[in-house]
């Protein structure tokens, strides 16, 4: 590996770091400039930061202080003997995060799975407004370290192989009062990826750095306080998978949100069992239909898993 | 023995309740709430319009109803559990008092009841839920 390529890797995080501050002083200047009345920004486009598997357009206000959990089940194909997957292994994640000002967001937070540390970033670039902005867009950044303990290099040669990144750019619109839906392009990008020796003994990359994906997501209110939600993931990068095939999976989840004052619970069925973003773009292997890949694989379908997110919300 | 042994986890259980029944719980809601002249009289800038009665009627289920009941009765599952009594909403006494009471009141809190003005920051809001609040009667 090439000195200027560990310079590029490392200079990943503070380059999304500078985009995005960037983006947050451009919009600010125009706020600042803004002297005609502003058009009512259109409320309650989804009630929580997550749409099951994915982030939300929604920004909390500011002030908000939120605490996630996250939990996904193993599948439930064994049925009765590990209970549908709630005996199973589970992924388990615990996040904090906070508004300091309009539209921004930090947060940080830690997963079971690869013993992941996340830090994340959002902010509201566009808001919907009532009868002028069609959409909301929001750009959500994170950035992940694997802590795994690794005393004699086995997993990670140098410590910037520990370092995952995803961004994702968040386009949704209210289109009644009932309906919202939501399009999320992403791109994952992984320092470190598994490697395969081809016919010449020569290490080459099973897959790519880089995993371009694209999400669909909906909402459906059927009360004050409950929705129902939808999901899709579907990846758009082909992976070489030079030894066997390395595509992740498509991801099809479900799931209903109940909504109060400082609370949303999310009961999901789903595909993922990362829930960092990247690692269910990048990883997943659980399919929720059986389909042939391009290089003939069979893959099973049918891979779903119970889960559910948490989030408490304190306004300081 | 068995008797005794059952009298005595019998007067233990019935102290008990006896001490839950008459400690702890104090209910304020007769206690004054005093409005300033200003905020009292201030007057709802929201017409109560069907959109206006709907967007509050989310509000007031979001954020009120687990106390204060789907009809506004202090019966919300909650309600219980408070040191305050919630009230009833529905009561002429309650709903004499002014639109710009009640906007102070959400806005503020007491107690139990939460300050409301962090947690919807648009004033047209609070006012969208007072209007909700004279539907209840």
């Amino acid at each position: 590996m090439t000195k200027f390529k560990k310079y590029l890797q490392f200079m990943m995080l503070p380059a999304s770091i500078c985009l995005f501050l960037l983006l947050s002083i451009g919009t600010m200047a125009q706020d600042s400039t803004a002297a005609v009345p502003v058009k009512k920004p259109v409320k309650g486009t989804f009630e929580s930061n997550w749409v099951l598997d994915n982030q939300s357009v929604m920004v909390p206000i500011k002030g908000t202080l939120e605490m996630d959990m996250q939990h996904r089940f193993g599948t439930v194909r064994n049925g009765f003997k590990d209970f549908y997957g709630i005996y199973a292994p589970a992924n388990i994640r615990l996040a904090f995060s906070y508004v300091p000002m309009d539209k921004l967001q930090f947060g940080f937070g830690f997963t079971k799975e690869r013993l992941q540390l996340d830090l994340n970033a959002k902010y509201a670039i566009l808001k919907q407004t009532k009868g002028g902005i069609p959409v909301s867009i929001t750009y959500f950044v994170n950035t992940v370290i694997e802590t795994t303990p690794d005393k004699d290099n086995q997993i990670y040669v140098t410590n910037g192989d520990r370092m995952s990144y995803f961004h994702q750019l968040i386009i949704a619109s209210k289109i009644t009062d009932r309906i919202s839906l939501q399009v999320a392009p992403s791109i994952s990008h992984y320092n470190n990826v598994e490697g395969v020796l081809d016919a010449n003994g020569v290490i080459q990359r099973n897959m790519k750095n880089d995993h371009v994906a694209i999400a669909f997501m909906g909402r459906y209110k059927v009360s004050e306080k409950m929705n129902v939600l939808i999901n899709y993931d579907q990846p758009i990068t082909q992976h070489p998978g030079l030894k066997k095939n390395t595509n992740p999976n498509p991801n099809l989840s479900f799931g209903v949100e109940f909504v109060t004052s400082a609370h949303a619970f999310q009961l999901i069925l789903g595909n993922y069992q990362g829930i960092t973003p990247q690692s269910n773009n990048y990883f997943n292997h659980n399919a929720p239909f059986k389909y042939t890949t391009a290089d003939g694989t069979e893959m099973k379908g049918g891979m779903f898993l119970i889960g559910f997110n948490i989030t408490r919300l304190w306004n300081l | 023995m068995k008797s005794k042994l059952f009298t005595a986890v019998f007067i233990l259980f019935a102290s008990t309740l006896l001490l839950v029944a008459t400690s702890g719980f104090k209910p304020s809601q007769g206690k004054p709430w005093p409005v300033p002249d200003k905020n009292a009289k201030m007057a709802n800038p929201v017409k109560s319009t069907a959109e206006s009665i709907k967007a509050g009627k989310e509000l007031w289920v979001k954020h009120c109803q687990s106390c204060h009941g789907k009809a506004g009765k202090g019966d919300g599952t909650k309600a219980a559990s408070l040191k305050t009594e919630p009230g009833n909403f529905a009561t002429p006494a309650f709903q004499k008092q002014s639109d710009g009471t009640l906007f102070f009141k959400i806005s503020e809190g007491r107690e139990d009841m939460p300050s409301f003005k962090k947690k919807i920051p648009d004033t047209e809001e609070i006012w969208d839920l007072v209007v909700f609040v004279r539907t209840l009667k």
